[in-house]
C-alpha cells in the first residue's frame, strides 16, 4: 500500500465533519440519521486505517469495526420506529413541526 | 505570540512536505489511482447527501458514500468487512431508510433551503473541528506498521470466540442482548395498538 | 467457566436471566389472561440486589475485557437498588390501563439497559465500554417514546435517540485517535502509552464530549429537558438517576486510571465545565414551572457539584463522588416518586399544583421536602454530607476558587428548592391535590428513599468502606 496513512485519516475527518455539518443544518429527522451514519462511517474507516496501517499484529481495530456497524444498525432500527410513530401523530417528520414543548 | 505561529506554520509546512514526499505522487500506481477516485466519491457523495434538497435523492447519495467505504476496505485487503458494510449498511440499514422516507414523504417534496445563520453556524463549528483535526494529524508522525497479512476468516471466526486476550466472546455475547434488547423496543415503538385511545386525551389532538 | 467466575460476574448473568424469565413469562402467558409482570420484575429485582450484597472477590474475566473490583460491585449494588425503587414506584402506572398490552416490555428495557450499564462499569476494552454504553442508552428511548398516546413522549424518544446517537459517533471518533495514537484498546496499555501528544489530547476531548452527553453537562445538555419533560415519569427517574450515575462513575473510572497521566488537562477543564454547569443549570431552574422540567435542569446543576469532586482527583475526590451518587440516588427518587405518585392520582405536574400539599397530603410533603432539602444540601439530611465531602476533596486539593463558586450556586439552588417546599407548606390552594392513598408497593418505594435519606446522613460506616476502597490518582 503506497497511499499514506495521512491521507485516509483526513479523508475520513472530512467525512466525520460534513456529518457534524450535516447534523446542524438539517431539521428533517430522516436526513440527521444519515448525517449521522456519514460520522459512523467516517469512524470505521479510522478504525480500519490505524489497524492496517500502524498495528497490523493485532485486529482491534477490525472487530472494532464490525461490532460498530452491527450496533449502528440496531440503533437505527429504534430510530425508525420512533419516526414512524412520530409521523403516524403528527404526519410530517420536520423536526421544527415537532417541537411544542417549548418553554 | 508570533514566534509561536511562525514555528507552528514552518513544522505545519515541513509535515505537509514530508507526507506529500511519501505520496511519491509523480510515481502513480493502481493503488493511488483507485484511492483517489474513492476519496472523490466519498467526498461529494458525503456533501451531497447532507446539502441535497430531496431526501430521496440525498439518500440515493449517502448509498454510493457507503458503496465506496466499502470500496476503501476492499483497497485495504479487508474482504469480509467490505461485504459486512455492503450487507449490512448499504443493504440493510440503507434499505430502512428509503422504506421510511417512502412511508413518510412525498417524492416530489423539497425542504425549504436552511436559514443562512444556521449554515453559517454550521459551516464556522465544522469548519473549525476539521481544520483541527487535521492540524493535529498532520503534525502527528504515527509508527510504522509492519505490513503483515490481513486476517482469513479462520482466524477472524477463532478471534470471534476467543475467551482470551484479544478474543471477543463476551462482546460478541452482550451484542446479542443488544440485538434483543433494541428489536423489543423498536417493536413496542412502531406496533401498531388497537387500544382505545379515549382514556386519556391527548392534547396535540 | 468455573464456580469462582460466576460469583464475579453474577450481577450480570443474574440479570440476563431475569431479563429471559420475563420474556418467557410474556411469550407462554395463558391466552387472554392480562398480567402485569411489575410482581414479577421486582421480585428479581431484588433477588439481584441480595446475591450483590454476598462477598466481593476480584479479578479479571476474558483477557481483561471484564474487570471486577469491590468498588465496582458497589456502585453495581447502588444501580441495582436505584432500578428496584424505580420498578416500585411505576408499579401504579404498569397496573393501570394506560399500558395495557404491553407491560413486559417494559421491564425487558429497563433491565437490558441496566445489564448495559454493569458491562460499562466493569469494562477493560474501549469496545466493552462502547457496547455497555450503547446498550445503556438504544433500549431507553425506546422507552421514553413508550407512552404512545402522548406526542411529547414520542418527541422525547426522538430527542434521546438523535442526540445518543451523535454523542456516541463522537465518543467513538475520540475512541478511534485514542487506538491510533497508542495501539490498543485495552485500559492497561492506553493507561501505560497515554502521554499527552496532541493527537492524544484532540483524542481525549472528544471521548470527553462524548461522555458529557449521556451525563447531560453544560453545553451537551441541550436534550435533557425536553426528554425530561416528555418521557413517562417511570423513564425519566431512571433516565436522570441510574443512568446519569453509571456515566458518571465510568467517567470517574476513567479518569483516575486511563487519563490519570493527562490530568493536568481534564482538571481545568472539568473546572470550566463544572463551573458553567452548575450556573447554567441553576438559572434555568429558576423559571420552571413544570415538575419534570424543573427536575431536569436542578439534576443538571448536580451533576456540576460531582464534578467538582472528580476535579479533585484524589482518594477523597473518588470516595466522595460515590457516596454523592449514593445519596443522589436516593433523594431524587424520593423527589420522583411524590411526583409519580400525584401524578398517577390526580394528573398534576405543575408547581401551583403542588400548592398546599402539605394539608391534604401531609406525609408526601414530608418525604418531598426531605428529599428536596437533601437535594439543596440543608445539614441533618444526607445530601449535605454528600456535597461536604466532595467540596472538601477540592479543597483538600487547594481548589478554592471552584468550593467557593460551588458553594455560591449551592446557595441559588437552595432557593429554587425552597420555592417548592413554600409551595407545599404555605401557599393556599382553592383547589389542592385531594388526599389519596398510595398503594403499598409504592408506598414501599417512597419509605425506602426516606430510610435511605435519614440513614446515609448518620451511618458513617457507609462512607468509611467507600473511601477504603477508592484511590487517588
Amino acid at each position: 500500500m503506497d497511499v499514506p496513512v495521512h491521507f485516509f485519516l483526513m479523508l475520513s475527518a472530512a467525512m466525520f465533519f460534513i456529518g457534524v455539518f450535516g447534523f446542524i443544518i438539517r431539521r428533517n429527522m430522516i436526513t440527521l440519521l444519515m448525517a449521522v451514519e456519514l460520522m459512523l462511517n467516517a469512524v470505521n474507516i479510522n478504525f480500519v486505517v490505524f489497524n492496517r496501517f500502524l498495528y497490523p499484529d493485532y485486529f482491534e481495530g477490525f472487530f472494532f469495526a464490525l461490532f460498530a456497524i452491527a450496533i449502528a444498525a440496531a440503533e437505527t432500527s429504534v430510530a425508525i420506529a420512533i419516526i414512524i410513530n412520530v409521523y403516524r401523530k403528527i404526519r410530517s417528520i420536520e423536526a421544527d413541526d415537532v417541537a411544542e414543548m417549548k418553554h | 505570540m508570533m514566534e509561536t505561529i511562525q514555528s507552528f506554520m514552518t513544522a505545519m509546512m515541513n509535515s505537509v512536505s514530508e507526507i506529500f514526499a511519501s505520496a511519491d505522487l509523480t510515481r502513480p500506481t493502481w493503488s493511488k489511482w483507485i484511492f483517489m477516485a474513492l476519496a472523490g466519491v466519498i467526498l461529494l457523495g458525503s456533501v451531497l447527501t447532507v446539502t441535497s434538497r430531496r431526501i430521496l435523492r440525498a439518500a440515493t447519495f449517502l448509498f454510493f458514500t457507503l458503496l465506496a467505504t466499502a470500496g476503501l476496505y476492499l483497497l485495504l485487503e479487508y474482504e469480509f468487512l467490505a461485504a459486512v458494510q455492503l450487507t449490512v449498511y448499504a443493504g440493510g440499514i440503507l434499505v430502512v431508510i428509503v422504506f421510511s422516507i417512502l412511508l413518510t414523504s412525498h417524492i416530489s417534496y423539497r425542504f425549504d433551503p436552511p436559514p443562512v445563520w444556521r449554515v453559517l453556524g454550521g459551516l464556522v463549528a465544522a469548519g473549525s473541528g476539521l481544520l483541527l483535526t487535521i492540524c493535529v494529524l498532520v503534525l502527528t508522525v504515527f509508527p510504522k506498521g509492519v505490513a503483515a497479512p490481513a486476517p482469513d476468516m479462520q482466524q477472524v471466526g477463532n478471534a470471534l470466540l476467543g475467551q482470551d486476550v484479544h478474543g471477543y466472546v463476551l462482546p460478541f455475547e452482550v451484542i446479542s442482548i443488544l440485538l434483543l434488547a433494541c428489536m423489543i423496543g423498536a417493536i413496542v415503538v412502531a406496533r401498531k395498538s388497537r387500544e382505545p385511545e379515549a382514556s386519556q386525551p391527548d392534547k396535540t389532538e | 467457566m468455573q464456580i469462582e467466575d460466576f460469583l464475579l460476574m453474577r450481577h450480570e448473568i443474574l440479570l440476563t436471566l431475569g431479563i429471559l424469565i420475563i420474556l418467557m413469562a410474556d411469550l407462554f402467558r395463558p391466552h387472554g389472561r392480562e398480567s402485569s409482570f411489575s410482581g414479577l420484575a421486582i421480585g428479581l429485582m431484588a433477588v439481584i440486589t441480595l446475591a450483590g450484597l454476598l462477598p466481593v472477590p476480584q479479578g479479571s474475566l476474558f483477557g481483561g475485557m471484564y474487570v471486577s473490583t469491590p468498588l465496582f460491585t458497589l456502585v453495581k449494588n447502588v444501580l441495582t437498588m436505584g432500578t428496584l425503587i424505580v420498578f416500585l414506584q411505576a408499579h401504579s402506572w404498569m397496573t393501570g390501563p394506560l399500558t395495557l398490552r404491553r407491560r413486559s416490555e417494559f421491564y425487558i428495557l429497563l433491565m437490558s439497559t441496566l445489564l448495559g450499564m454493569y458491562f460499562m462499569i466493569s469494562s477493560g476494552n474501549f469496545l466493552m465500554l462502547y457496547i455497555g454504553l450503547e446498550l445503556a442508552s438504544i433500549p431507553v428511548a425506546a422507552a421514553a417514546a413508550y407512552d404512545k398516546f402522548r406526542m411529547d413522549s414520542a418527541e422525547s424518544g426522538m430527542k434521546y435517540i438523535l442526540s445518543s446517537a451523535v454523542s456516541s459517533a463522537i465518543l467513538l471518533y475520540g475512541i478511534s485517535l485514542i487506538y491510533g495514537a497508542t495501539g490498543s484498546l485495552y485500559f492497561e496499555r492506553v493507561a501505560a502509552f497515554y502521554t499527552g501528544t496532541p493527537v492524544q489530547m484532540l483524542a481525549f476531548v472528544l471521548f470527553f464530549s462524548g461522555l458529557a452527553f449521556k451525563i447531560s453537562l453544560v453545553p451537551f445538555h441541550l436534550w435533557t429537558a425536553d426528554v425530561y419533560q416528555g418521557a413517562p415519569t417511570g423513564v425519566t427517574s431512571y433516565l436522570s438517576v441510574v443512568s446519569k450515575g453509571a456515566s458518571t462513575f465510568v467517567l470517574l473510572v476513567l479518569l483516575y486510571t486511563v487519563f490519570s497521566k493527562i490530568a493536568l488537562l481534564w482538571q481545568p477543564m472539568l473546572f470550566v465545565v463544572a463551573v458553567v454547569t452548575m450556573v447554567v443549570g441553576n438559572l434555568f431552574a429558576l423559571r420552571q414551572q413544570h415538575m419534570r422540567r424543573f427536575i431536569a435542569f436542578s439534576s443538571i446543576s448536580q451533576a456540576g457539584y460531582i464534578l467538582v469532586g472528580l476535579a479533585a482527583g484524589n482518594q477523597l475526590g473518588m470516595s466522595s463522588v460515590v457516596y454523592y451518587i449514593l445519596v443522589y440516588v436516593c433523594s431524587n427518587l424520593g423527589v420522583f416518586g411524590v411526583i409519580s405518585a400525584i401524578e398517577h392520582a390526580t394528573g398534576k405536574l405543575r408547581m401551583d399544583d403542588y400548592n398546599g400539599l402539605y394539608h391534604t397530603n401531609p406525609r408526601l410533603a414530608l418525604l418531598m421536602t426531605l428529599s428536596l432539602f437533601s437535594l439543596a444540601g440543608i445539614p441533618p439530611v444526607a445530601g449535605f454530607f454528600g456535597k461536604f465531602f466532595l467540596f472538601a476533596a477540592a479543597a483538600q486539593q487547594g481548589m478554592y476558587v471552584l468550593v467557593i463558586l460551588a458553594t455560591l450556586n449551592t446557595i441559588i439552588s437552595l432557593y429554587y428548592y425552597l420555592l417548592v417546599v413554600k409551595a407545599m407548606f404555605i401557599n393556599s390552594n382553592n383547589t389542592p391535590v385531594p388526599f389519596f392513598r398510595t398503594c403499598c408497593v409504592t408506598r414501599t418505594g417512597l419509605v425506602l428513599c426516606a430510610l435511605g435519606l435519614v440513614v446515609l446522613g448518620f451511618a458513617a460506616v457507609v462512607y468509611q468502606q467507600m473511601f477504603d476502597m477508592s484511590f487517588g490518582l
